[in-house]
């Protein structure tokens, strides 16, 4: 039977209707990166750990002590003081439901965690797998003053690239707020997250060179922690000269700026945290 | 980019045109900034790609190779040696349940704040005269 091609008013054949396609559209879904595509930026492609890219830098070239001094000593020792016997998981404190029984309850915001305003992780007892070991440290310097004089920004960042040996991220400001100058995207600092070679370095003067020699340091606040294993704590601007990058070309930095040093570690709660930290000579004290 | 050329400067009173010279339209202050800023940027500071040979290159991959078998190897073990004493302290631990319940309270207290001493120090090329003190009593706390 052969299908009549013409369009009457009373009726429009099938064959007329535009076909479509059962099988979803997915070239819009799938990104590329049309650089990776370019033949001349091949080398860009290569990781980053091969010699023969762009981006190669060596980082096994000297002894790492603090490194070889937790895996020899500090390890086996964490584990048997953090012992306990026959203990057990203790479950997790997250945010609680208001209930099921109403719409206004199902939709409300959830609500705090028992006894706490913070949530909190299951905390697993230690074994020979999980010992708490400082995963990296985040050098965070806020400039206020920066608000007012923008390029107090460059500034800071240069010293904290200069403490660090990384280059640090820009910092912006949230939000507007009249009373503390805030405009929200305005520049006030940098920060950088240190791990591996970069963070022993920096923890190794930290402990060895800045912190016995600031006179005020009493120590480590012992109520230091965001519940999750991760102690902070802050350097002012004065304390800035002890380290040994600025110390010999102090008239270069006149206008330093104080530093929040973030160790975070595996540990699930802080007292743990606390323990390992006070083994690479961090000291703690209640005032 | 382009040469700018020189401003007339007036000293005593006489204006001279200096042909040629290059001048900054910035004073110190902010010359000291931009070049802060350049301190920070990463143009002209990427080192030199090494240019290494085919025998180069795979001399590198088989040291590196070998390198990471070598460090792989030493971890597993360091794990295992881990692994066993961790079984060691367990079966102690259950050892001295059937044995002595007393010596048994005494080693499953935990202190409430647990501290490493501060006088412990990381090891150094350079130790000091005395490296282990082994009389040593820690610091005398004062009773209040």
């Amino acid at each position: 039977m052969s299908k009549v091609f013409i369009r009457q008013f009373s009726k429009t054949g099938i064959s007329l209707k535009p076909g479509y396609s059962t099988v979803h559209p997915v070239h819009h879904l799938v990104k590329v990166e049309k650089s990776n595509l370019k033949p001349s930026l091949k080398e860009l492609l290569v990781p980053h750990d091969d010699i023969t890219s762009i981006k190669y830098r060596p980082y096994e070239i000297d002894q790492d002590r603090i490194a070889e001094h937790y895996t020899n000593t500090l390890k086996s020792d964490l584990m048997l003081n953090l012992y306990q016997y026959d203990a057990d998981t203790i479950p997790a404190n997250p945010k609680r439901s208001w209930g099921v029984d109403s719409p206004y309850k199902l939709y409300r915001p959830l609500k705090k965690p028992l006894g706490s305003i913070r949530t909190r992780g299951q905390i697993k007892p230690v074994t020979a797998k999980n010992i708490p070991e400082i995963t990296g440290v985040t050098v965070h310097s806020y400039n206020k003053k920066a608000l007012v004089e923008p390029w107090l920004d460059i500034t800071t960042r240069l010293q904290v690239a200069t403490l660090t040996n990384v280059k640090p991220k820009q910092l912006f400001a949230k939000r507007n707020l009249v009373e503390f100058k805030l405009r929200k995207g305005k520049p006030v600092g940098g920060k950088v997250e240190l791990t591996g070679r970069d963070m022993t370095q920096f923890l190794s003067t930290l402990i060895e060179l800045v912190l016995p020699r600031i006179r005020t340091f009493k120590g480590i606040k012992n109520s230091s922690g965001d519940k999750k294993g991760n102690i902070t704590f802050g350097l002012t601007n004065e304390d800035m000269q002890f380290f040994p990058e600025i110390e010999a070309f102090q008239d270069l930095y006149p206008n330093m700026n104080g530093l929040h040093i973030t160790i975070k570690t595996s540990a699930s709660n802080d007292e743990q945290a606390r323990t390992l930290l006070s083994a690479y000579g961090f000291p703690f004290t209640n005032a | 980019m382009f040469k700018s050329f020189a401003k007339p400067q007036s000293s005593s009173g006489v204006l001279t045109f200096i042909r040629g010279k290059r001048i900054s339209a910035t004073n110190p202050a902010t010359e000291r900034i931009v070049q802060q800023l350049s301190v920070l940027a990463a143009g002209r500071k990427q080192p030199k790609l090494l240019n290494l040979s085919n025998e180069d290159i795979v001399k590198h991959r088989t040291i590196m190779s070998a390198w990471k078998l070598f460090t792989r190897k030493k971890k597993r073990a360091e794990q295992e040696q881990l692994n066993q004493q961790y079984e060691s302290i367990c079966n102690a631990m259950n050892d001295l349940k059937e044995t002595s319940p007393a010596l048994f309270e005494l080693a499953s207290h935990k202190e409430k704040r647990l501290r490493f001493p501060l006088e412990m120090r990381f090891p150094t090329e350079y130790p000091p005269n005395r490296p282990w003190v082994y009389n040593f009593t820690g610091p005398v706390k004062k009773r209040k």
